[in-house]
C-alpha cells in the first residue's frame, strides 16, 4: 500500500489515528508536532469545528530521512471519533499503511473503545482489509486519570489474544507518544521489505 | 512486487512534465500537480514567475481529501461521482480532474487565467496524461532492494526522530 515515488525518490507511509472521540488522537499529533525537530516535519493542518473538535481530519508530514537514496517519509491523519462523521473516517482510511488505534482508560469510555474497534474493522473492509494485515498498535491514553480502569483490563477487550503492541499513554504531558509512533513505522517498513 | 498506487517515472514522467509545462503556459495558471488519491504528491510544476507555492504535502492531501468528499456527496445521488471539480475565490482558483482510478490533476490559477480557458487546457493534458499512466500500467515497475543494510538504516533513522525504543 505505500506509495514508491522513483521519480522523486521517495517512499511514502500513511497512518492513521483512530480511536473513540475525545480519546487524545489530535493531543498526539499536536504533541508531536511540538517534539519532533524542524526539519523533520511540514506543517500541520486540522480541520476542525470551532470547539476544536475534528470535523474531517487533522493531517501532519514527517521526514524519516534518506535510506539508499530514498527519501522515507510518513504522513500522519487523525479521524474524527464522533459516531456520526462515521463518513469521514472511511475516506481517511483510504491507502493506510499502519493503524494507532487510541483507547480512553476512562471508566465509562471502555464501550466506545470496543465500539470504534469495531467500527474501524468495518471501515476496513469497505476497502477490502483486515485489521490483522494492516500493522497496528494500541495506545491506552489517558492513564493519569484518578478512576483509569486498569491497562490489562482495557486491552483484554480490544485485543483479547494479546498480540498487539500496546503502550500506556499521558499524551497531554507527552507521555507515551513517540512509542506507539516509533512502533507502528517499524511494523511498516518491516512489512515493506518484506513485500519487496 | 510492491502495491504503490501510482508509478511514474523515467520518459513517462518527463513525457508528463512537459504535459503540465504545456498546460501551465497555455492556461496562464500558477502551479499544476499529479497527485494520487491518497494524497501524496506525485509530480508537480511551477509557472515561470509565481510565487512560492504554499506546501505541497497539505495541498495534495486536502484536494485528494476533498475530491473523496465529492465523489461520497454524487454517490448519495446514485453517481459515480464528480469527474472535475472547480473552485474559484476572489484571488484564487483550483480546478481538479480524476486521472483514472488512481491520481488526480490539480491546477491551481489565479486572477490572470479564466476558467474556460483553464478548463480547456487542462482537459487537454489530463487525456494525455491519462493515456501515460494506462501506458504505465503494461510495464514493469523497478525493483527496490530492501536488504538488511536498510532496514538498519531506517532503524537508525527511527531511533534518531523517536528515541531509541527501550529509552
Amino acid at each position: 500500500m505505500s506509495t514508491i515515488n522513483f521519480a522523486a525518490r521517495e517512499i511514502n507511509f500513511k497512518i492513521v489515528y483512530y480511536g473513540p472521540g475525545l480519546s487524545g488522537k489530535t493531543t498526539n499529533l499536536k504533541m508531536i508536532y511540538e517534539r519532533v525537530p524542524g526539519d523533520s516535519k511540514g506543517e500541520m493542518v486540522s480541520l476542525a469545528t470551532e470547539d476544536e473538535r475534528t470535523l474531517f481530519f487533522d493531517f501532519l508530514p514527517l521526514d524519516l530521512g534518506t535510506v539508499n537514496g530514498f527519501k522515507t517519509r510518513f504522513h500522519l491523519y487523525t479521524v474524527p471519533g464522533q459516531v456520526f462523521y462515521n463518513s469521514s473516517r472511511k475516506l481517511i482510511l483510504r491507502g493506510v499503511d499502519g493503524i494507532v488505534f487510541v483507547a480512553d482508560s476512562a471508566p465509562n469510555r471502555l464501550r466506545a473503545n470496543a465500539e470504534s474497534l469495531r467500527n474501524l474493522r468495518e471501515n476496513l473492509l469497505e476497502y477490502d482489509l483486515r485489521l490483522s494485515e494492516i500493522p497496528y498498535v494500541l495506545q491506552i491514553n489517558k492513564r493519569d486519570l484518578d478512576e483509569a480502569l486498569p491497562s490489562d483490563m482495557i486491552r483484554k477487550v480490544l485485543d483479547p489474544s494479546g498480540e498487539v503492541p500496546a503502550f500506556d499513554a499521558v499524551a497531554a504531558r507527552f507521555e507515551g507518544v513517540f512509542e506507539p509512533l516509533r512502533g507502528v513505522s517499524r511494523m511498516v517498513l518491516e512489512k515493506l521489505a518484506q513485500k519487496a | 512486487m510492491l502495491e504503490p498506487s501510482i508509478d511514474l517515472y523515467g520518459a513517462a514522467h518527463a513525457r508528463v512534465r512537459e504535459r503540465l509545462g504545456e498546460l501551465l503556459e497555455r492556461g496562464r495558471a500558477r502551479y499544476a500537480l499529479v497527485v494520487d488519491r491518497k494524497g501524496f504528491v506525485i509530480l508537480h510544476a511551477r509557472a515561470l514567475g509565481a510565487p512560492k507555492p504554499p506546501s505541497l504535502d497539505s495541498l495534495a492531501t486536502l484536494v485528494a481529501s476533498n475530491h473523496s468528499a465529492n465523489a461520497a456527496i454524487a454517490n448519495l445521488f446514485g453517481d459515480a461521482g464528480f469527474r472535475e471539480v472547480v473552485q474559484q475565490g476572489s484571488d484564487v482558483g483550483t480546478y481538479v480532474e480524476e486521472l483514472g482510478p488512481d491520481a488526480l490533476l490539480v491546477v491551481v490559477f489565479d486572477g490572470g487565467a479564466t476558467i474556460g480557458r483553464i478548463k480547456v487546457h487542462a482537459q487537454r493534458a489530463a487525456r494525455e496524461i491519462r493515456d501515460e499512466l494506462a501506458g504505465l500500467r503494461d510495464i514493469e515497475a523497478p525493483s527496490l532492494d530492501f536488504d538488511e543494510g536498510w532496514t538498519e538504516s531506517t532503524e537508525k533513522l527511527l531511533d534518531g526522530l523517536f528515541g531509541p525504543r527501550d529509552a
